[in-house]
């Protein structure tokens, strides 16, 4: 069948953006983003939505877990003897100065994102690290299970509404929280992106499911200020720090 | 907190005591387990885990290096101890990113200033802090991590 043109064409695209998922109709989340610091958590809803089972880790922007609190995860006995191993101190080393977390950690860092979208694609940029994420809307399944793993991991994502769903695997084993626990490489990820109506905040929860490392399901939520206009900086990341 | 002065070019350094034998038992008792075990580090550089978060010592001296790049800045002090003898202080700030935008940049630290710095001690008892803010003898102020009860000490 040929591609419709002319009238017929802007019919059909009238009556695709009717739809529910139509990607044009999608919020633009296009901006520069920068960590909101809350003291009261003004993305609740999206919190609420999640599995009332899911563990909520509190350690997200500026806040931070102690050395010992898995914030009341049971962990599998291989990642105990992972945290019994762990020595804070060699992450001073030039080896894994710049051994950036994945996915499942660096969304959560206090630094600034800029976010490029388009309706089968959407691209974040990172300033932590240096690091970018691109999330594909066109339909694709994720790679086979034994493809490569990344610290962005694959993600494919579609628009429920005026929230963006996005699934994330092949994620690269790493830090999941910055006090020794790191997750294995079969953690599966779900997120949900809502702004709020005004378009000034931008909240995300992960929704994480790791069955080799700890048991149930663990979750973060952040937030973000829109500050159109502005960029992120090179990270650079010196592997000399600490000598 | 016990605060001692020490007479060093006219400025003072405030001494906590030697923080927690225990943190550095089990620091030695982790070391030991990764050796045995070889787990390697995979995590970013946690504050947490370094820093005593609710505790401010200061140190003053003069710079004698300032490196002011991610993950974190660092500065070199030597400082005099109560005996008049050369003490050598490192110094961890916040990303260079995140002070940047808080007004700081490569220049704002120079080998040669004077310097009083406040800030977190490491949990281990080396002459090793996390920046809270800078002071310069004219009365400027560098702020890197502002302690804020309601906020949680960071991790950048």
């Amino acid at each position: 069948m040929r591609a419709p043109h002319g009238l017929l064409r802007l019919l059909v695209l009238a009556a695709a953006c009717a739809a529910p998922l139509c990607a044009s109709a999608a919020p633009n989340l296009e901006s520069f983003w920068t960590p909101k610091l809350e003291r009261a958590r003004s993305g609740q809803a999206l919190i609420d939505e999640l599995p009332k089972a899911a563990v909520l880790i509190n350690d997200t922007g500026a806040g931070e877990l102690a050395a010992g609190d898995f914030a009341g995860l049971k962990l599998k006995p291989s990642a105990i003897e992972q945290v019994k191993a762990y020595d804070y101190k060699q992450e001073l080393k030039r080896e894994n100065t710049c051994n950036a977390p994945s996915v499942a950690f660096f969304m959560q860092a206090p630094f600034p994102m800029e976010v490029y979208q388009d309706e089968k694609l959407i691209v974040l940029k990172m300033e932590y690290f240096d690091l970018y994420r691109v999330i594909f809307l066109d339909g694709r399944p994720h790679p086979p299970a034994d493809a490569p793993h990344s610290k962005s991991g694959h993600s494919v994502g579609h628009w429920d509404g005026d929230t963006l769903v996005v699934d994330t695997t092949h994620i690269e084993s790493g830090t999941f929280m910055n006090n020794g626990f790191n997750h294995s490489d079969a953690l599966h990820m779900v997120e949900r992106f809502r702004m709020s109506p005004d378009g000034k905040t931008l909240w995300l929860t992960q929704l994480y499911d790791d069955p080799a490392t700890f048991d149930g399901l663990a979750a973060r939520y952040m937030a973000w200020t829109r500050k159109a206009g502005d960029h992120v900086y090179p990270y650079d990341c010196d592997p000399s720090y600490g000598e | 907190m016990i605060r001692v002065l020490l007479e060093d070019s006219g400025m003072s350094r405030r001494f906590v005591p030697q923080p927690l034998r225990l943190a550095r038992a089990l620091a030695l008792a982790l070391a030991a387990a990764a050796l045995a075990i070889g787990a390697p580090a995979a995590a970013h550089h946690s504050f947490a885990v370094h820093f005593v978060a609710d505790k401010l010592i200061d140190v003053s001296g003069t710079v004698t290096e300032f490196s002011f790049r991610n993950p974190h800045g660092l500065l070199a002090l030597t400082a005099k101890d109560a005996n008049g003898k050369d003490q050598q202080w490192k110094i961890e700030t916040n990303s260079p990113n995140i002070l940047r935008r808080r007004g700081w940049s490569e220049t704002s630290i120079k080998p040669g200033d004077l310097v009083t710095v406040e800030g977190y001690p490491a949990r281990d008892g080396s002459n090793f802090m996390r920046v809270y803010r800078v002071t310069f003898p004219d009365g400027r102020e560098l702020v890197g991590q502002r302690p804020d009860p309601t906020v949680p000490s960071g991790k950048d």
